[in-house]
């Protein structure tokens, strides 16, 4: 294995938090003894192996590598794991560890293996950097970290209607009897969202001054997807705030919401449009 | 012959709920200012080299380690004298176990398969104290100590590798372990009971001894004290608790996170439209209704309002009869790998004390 090959090291990540999940798994069913310990130190150990891919591939673009769907894929799983990790510590869910690594193993291998996804495009002759500044560089960064949390988010909410559905349908397998009680999750969901609300919030405030410097290098799908996405994010944190959506209407919300913004980060990504102009290229996902 | 007359052995006379009711245990239980009193005649039996008390509220066990020839009928002469009973009443009431069968049946105890209440584990923590305490008085010696060691080892063991424990069957514990599932903690929840009623006590005890502090009571016949016409001071004092007049308890439902009814009004005393009023005032936090009575005293509809989980007694007995059924068939496989395991403690126990014996005569031969 060459550890210093961004892929492998995904790979390997990938497998690291798929391990994580059978651990995890055993440890729920107690198919068979084992440490305690081991989702969670394999789920680190995956992190820290993710965390020195995606700087192994920064240096290759010169910056903060999220200019093809592989890389934004394997941010937001970097960023998934990052807000557990700080959450682990805070709130012991060890179910919530294999929701996640199951999730990032999934994502994570799925994106590899379609090459398509990871188009070597700092290669390219006419190359320039991904962002034209650090400020943007922070702000894309800071949007990605955000999208992390609300994939946690997403993962919450699931759980949250999984131990509903368990209590309605008066199921009672050790499945659900080891999911968190769905009053904390709800209470987790909500600072999720505020937090990572916040996020996105300043991430589209680093943007925005950026967008009114230089206008012509944001293009007016990404500034109406970023808008839409921001203000339903918004609307979403306001209803629940004020308590005019919560319980399973507001899960619900809260991953149909991740959802629109995962599929509409296709359209975020307008670089080899905007490589086809004249104009010099910059920064194409800026208002992430 | 002088080898096998060094044989220890062992011997255990008790008496539990398997063979006796709880009138028939109280006569025969050792009050804790006697305990002292029956060690020191204990102690001094011709032949019996170490003992152990074992006295909880379900059983009185006596663990006498022995050389052969100790007849263990003299444990049970000796707590008939003790506590002045009819030796046939005793004997009708109580078990004598001897050898490999005293581990067997210690391993049971200390893991929680041999409790009233299957797989608790309340009794390891008091069997552990029975062996400090002979420990203390310097009357369990090195086979008891071996056994007993052993025997913590065994019940670590089942209830690690066993699901003897697991799943709730009383139905006040099912009730809180929903409780949890929906709120986390169930001493920072309110509950309301309203009406009279065993599975009412049962949850208001259960609520209680996982440190609810916030339990109220109501009722329709008695408007004081709802709970078996006691007056609200006693109620308090018993389950730690207040009283609430009947005639309030609906505009109140909002203060509550978990309400029982277990009344025989016969009639719906909570309704939709209660029920969405409550929430109103309580929008983001879940309302879990137990309804334990026949005719029911929740509407049905109330199930579909959203944050809110109607439970009736055929769903809370369901889960009870479905964990023991659970608990019980890992009871059996944890009983059989308790026997393996005690006859094998068993013969290193007597191998070690025949070697010890034989040792013992090649060094010191007899004269």
């Amino acid at each position: 294995m060459n550890l210093n090959d961004t892929r492998e090291l995904l790979w390997l990540t990938g497998g690291l938090y798929g391990t994580a999940l059978l651990f995890g798994l055993f440890k729920t069913f107690k198919v068979k003894s084992v440490f305690r310990e081991v989702p969670l130190i394999l789920i680190s150990l995956g992190f820290v192996i993710h965390t020195r891919a995606l700087y192994l591939r920064g240096l290759d673009v010169h910056g903060c590598p999220l200019g093809n769907t592989l890389e934004r894929a394997q941010f937001i799983l970097w960023s998934l794991i990052l807000a557990f990790l700080i959450l682990r510590f805070i709130w012991r869910l060890d179910l919530l560890g294999s929701f996640c690594a199951g999730l990032s193993f999934c994502i994570g291998w799925i994106t590899l293996l379609f090459p398509g996804f990871d188009t070597a495009y700092w290669l390219k002759d006419d190359y320039q950097k991904l962002f034209s500044s650090p400020w943007i560089e922070l702000h894309a960064s800071i949007a990605i970290f955000s999208y992390g949390l609300f994939s946690l988010l997403s993962i919450v909410c699931s759980m949250y209607l999984l131990q509903r559905k368990a209590l309605l349908k008066r199921s009672f397998n050790k499945f659900s009897a080891f999911l968190p009680p769905i009053h904390d999750l709800e209470h987790a969901a909500f600072r999720l969202l505020l937090i990572g609300t916040l996020c996105l919030s300043l991430s589209i405030v680093v943007g925005a001054m950026h967008w009114l410097q230089d206008p012509e290098y944001v293009t007016s799908t990404k500034l109406f997807i970023s808008i839409i996405l921001w203000l339903g994010y918004c609307t979403l944190f306001f209803l629940r705030y004020s308590n005019l959506l919560f319980g399973s209407k507001f899960c619900k919300a809260s991953i149909g919401l991740f959802l629109i913004a995962m599929i509409s980060m296709g359209f975020l990504n307008s670089k080899e449009r905007a490589m086809s102009r004249p104009q010099p290229l910059t920064s194409q996902i800026e208002l992430k | 012959m002088t080898i096998c007359h060094n044989i220890q052995s062992l011997h255990l006379l008790g008496s539990s709920h398997h063979v006796a009711g709880l009138d028939i245990r109280e006569k025969i239980s050792l009050a804790q200012e006697e305990v002292d009193d029956f060690y020191k005649g204990l102690s001094s039996l011709p032949g019996l080299d170490e003992c152990l008390l074992l006295n909880t509220c379900n059983r009185t066990e006596i663990y006498g380690a022995s050389r052969n020839g100790f007849s263990p009928n003299i444990l049970q002469k000796y707590l008939s004298e003790f506590r002045k009973l009819d030796p046939d009443f005793l004997h009708k009431h109580s078990y004598l176990h001897s050898g490999e069968r005293v581990v067997k049946h210690l391993f049971e105890v200390a893991s929680g398969i041999d409790s009233q209440m299957v797989g608790e584990t309340e009794i390891l923590g008091q069997v552990k104290k029975a062996y400090e305490d002979a420990c203390r008085r310097k009357v369990s010696g090195k086979m008891l100590n071996r056994l007993f060691q052993k025997g913590f080892q065994a019940a670590k063991w089942a209830r690690t590798n066993t699901g003897i424990s697991r799943g709730q069957v009383n139905l006040g514990n099912v009730l809180c372990e929903l409780a949890r599932r929906i709120f986390g903690k169930v001493s920072n929840t309110r509950l309301l009971v309203i009406g009279a009623g065993e599975v009412a006590e049962s949850a208001m005890e259960a609520f209680r001894s996982r440190g609810s502090q916030a339990i109220t009571v109501t009722g329709r016949t008695f408007d004081w004290c709802p709970l078996s016409r006691r007056k609200p001071n006693e109620l308090a004092e018993k389950y730690g608790g207040f009283a609430l007049a009947f005639s309030k308890f609906q505009e109140s439902l909002h203060h509550f996170d978990v309400i029982i009814t277990s009344t025989t009004s016969g009639k719906s005393i909570i309704s939709s439209s209660d029920v969405i009023r409550c929430m109103k005032q309580r929008p983001a936090k879940p309302l879990f209704l137990i309804d334990a009575s026949v005719p029911r005293n929740i509407d049905e509809d109330v199930s579909i309002i959203d944050n809110v989980f109607l439970y009736n007694m055929d769903d809370v007995s369901s889960i009870a009869n479905e964990n023991l059924k659970s608990r019980m068939e890992e009871v059996n496989r944890c009983r059989n790998v308790l026997g393996k395991r005690a006859l094998r403690i068993w013969e290193q126990m007597t191998a070690q004390t025949q070697s010890a014996s034989a040792d013992s005569q090649s060094t010191t031969p007899s004269p």
